[in-house]
């Protein structure tokens, strides 16, 4: 059996809401696990659970029942916490610091020092391509920035675990292309992730597998495949077929009974691959020129 | 979702331990405190500010050579008093509240930092900022003092001698008299007063801003109990020493008196600055005094953060 990164078992999350004996149930007997390589989504919509839940597993809050484990340690536990790479939503860093001095910050905070530092801090500011943005105050960054920034704070101890919070909120097409290109980088260096998010498209982009939260409590979950596949159903793309040929397949599959056409058509691209390739297109004239 | 699905890659190593407690991790969070106190206009403002005081009590007064000595330290060490106490309300009022409003808490706190790590850090630095700002502002008022001093003695000596109604001993009377109230290493005393005040106005601001909504809310509450905590003598004159005081008052005037830190304890330092003998029993009753507040202020302080949900 895989290691678990991630173990939540009954988790219930209830709030007080001001003086008056009201509650709420923020998440209601939550169980899943993240196995230890996988790249875990949590989708539901604003106000499901996933951010509470999130918090749960980092310590920020405690469970009001049940229990959250990273690595099988105890999610309050200071050891667990060693583990986790954090990115909040729309992540704000002290703005008086500069890239390299706001890595710096974090490093020693996880008890880094020296060259080992040093070194760490150049390999993250390459892999988040900031290099030259390394000396800048996090105040003239960009959101796209200081979310790629955010990525390389939660890598500077090499944690096995990285939880990211909504990664592409507010970000544009491009940037965002680039936070997903991260996140799939991190699943091939071995990393655990664990990203909750509302954007569906992006979770079936990089996840493995996916939990489905509604009302703080978990509606579907499995590998994306099975969640997403309709079994009665193929499909089929072809390339530069005539329209004879389109009339023999279709003739085909009258002939059958059984089987029918559903759809038929030129398959479209989508909005966000479109602007990414004309962006990626001005871009490379730009260099060009 | 990605081909890389087809590859299995190597997991990561588990990260190295951490300890439970660490010295180096308070003191990342102090030095980053420091750089962003350093980096905050407020505090260029209030250097300059008190700058300014100090040196508008360098202004000639038409007086005799002592008094105005004395004149010009009462401004400059009320100034710089003024600075270090306000100074630590404001900086440590903002920190906290900041750091939950822009969710830098959430960064810092995910990462293996204990909760009391981040109050000591956050506090350490204000009081390492406030005592240099302490030190360079007595720098600059040493150097004017002494230059100041030396002036006066100068002309007082040319003036006397020049002046034949004065014998010697009647000079080096007047002489000493201006020194008594010129730079003396007892001055420094009092700035290690003001120090020791703005420690506990900074550790009952950092505990208030654990539990307040705003940054606003904390300052004013602070210097609500900065004032009356200057008034604990009188109040326990007033209430408690009179025999028509109901029960509930002197009840209430008691539990006052025990939460709120007498400030008035640290005064003994106007003394010191008007040239008056230092009693150092007194100076260490209130170093043992300030590390009580500071360590009652930050379990408190730690009592509400600990369980603190963000």
């Amino acid at each position: 059996m895989s290691e678990l990164a991630v173990e939540v078992k009954n988790l219930t999350k209830v709030f007080a809401t001001g003086l008056s004996k009201d509650y709420v149930v923020a998440v209601d007997n939550l169980s899943f696990e993240v196995k230890a390589g996988e790249v875990y989504g949590l989708i539901g919509p604003n106000g499901s659970g996933k951010s509470t839940t999130m918090k749960v597993v980092l310590g920020l809050m405690a469970a009001s029942k049940g229990s959250a484990k990273v690595f099988g340690l105890d999610s309050g536990d200071i050891r667990a916490r060693n583990e986790i790479g954090f990115l909040p939503e729309n992540p704000y860093f002290y703005k008086h610091l500069s890239g390299a001095e706001t890595l710096k910050f974090y490093g020693k905070l996880c008890g880094i020092r020296g060259p080992e530092l040093k070194n760490r801090i150049a390999e993250l500011l390459e892999l988040v391509d900031l290099e030259d943005a390394a000396n800048r105050r996090l105040g003239g960054y960009s959101k796209g920035m200081l979310q790629r920034i955010g990525l390389a704070q939660t890598l500077i101890q090499n944690p096995r675990l990285v939880i990211l919070d909504e990664p592409t909120a507010g970000v544009d097409p491009v940037g965002s292309r680039q936070i997903r290109d991260l996140i799939m980088k991190l699943r091939d260096d071995g990393y655990t992730v664990f990203l909750c998010s509302h954007l569906l498209e992006q979770v079936q982009e990089v996840c493995d597998r996916v939990g489905i939260i509604f009302k703080g409590r978990m509606r579907r979950e499995g590998s994306l495949d099975e969640l997403i596949a309709i079994e009665d159903q193929t499909a089929m793309t072809l390339k530069g077929a005539s329209p004879e040929l389109m009339e023999k397949i279709n003739a085909l599959v009258a002939e059958d009974g059984k089987a029918q056409v559903l759809e038929q058509g030129h398959p479209r691209t989508t909005l966000e691959r479109l602007f990414i390739n004309i962006a990626g297109k001005r871009k490379e004239n730009a260099e060009d020129e | 979702m990605s081909d890389s699905n087809a590859t299995t890659p190597t997991l990561r190593p588990p990260t190295a331990k951490v300890p439970l407690f660490s010295l180096g991790r308070v003191w990342t969070i102090a030095a980053s405190t420091v750089t962003q106190l350093v980096r905050m206009k407020t505090f260029y403002f209030l250097l300059a500010f008190a700058l300014v005081v100090v040196a508008v009590g360098n202004f000639n007064i038409p007086t005799t050579p002592a008094k105005e000595l004395s004149m010009i330290k009462k401004v400059s060490f009320g100034t710089m008093d003024l600075f270090a106490w306000l100074f630590a309300i404001v900086s440590t009022a903002l920190l906290i509240p900041r750091d939950l409003e822009d969710r830098t808490l959430y960064t810092i706190l995910s990462k293996p930092v204990r909760r009391i790590e981040y109050l000591v850090g956050k506090l350490g630095g204000v009081l390492f900022v406030v005592g240099v700002s302490l030190l360079a502002m007595y720098a600059i008022c040493a150097v004017m003092i002494y230059a100041r001093e030396t002036a006066f003695i100068g002309a007082e000596f040319e003036a006397m001698q020049a002046d034949s109604r004065y014998s010697q001993e009647e000079i080096a009377e007047q002489l000493t008299l201006i020194q008594k109230q010129g730079l003396r290493a007892e001055l420094g005393i009092a700035v290690l007063a003001s120090f020791l005040k703005a420690s506990v106005v900074a550790a009952v601001t950092i505990f208030l801003s654990t539990f307040a909504s705003s940054s606003l809310f904390t300052i004013i509450v602070s210097v609500l109990l900065f004032l009356i905590g200057h008034a604990h003598t009188m109040a326990t004159n007033f209430w408690l020493h009179q025999s028509d005081s109901n029960l509930f008052v002197q009840m209430l005037v008691k539990v006052i008196k025990i939460l709120i830190p007498n400030y008035q304890l640290f005064s003994f330092s106007e003394g010191v600055v008007q040239g008056e003998a230092i009693n150092y029993a007194v100076v260490s009753q209130m170093g043992m005094l300030t590390g009580g507040y500071l360590v009652v202020f930050l379990l408190l302080s730690l009592l509400v953060f600990v369980d603190k949900e963000f």
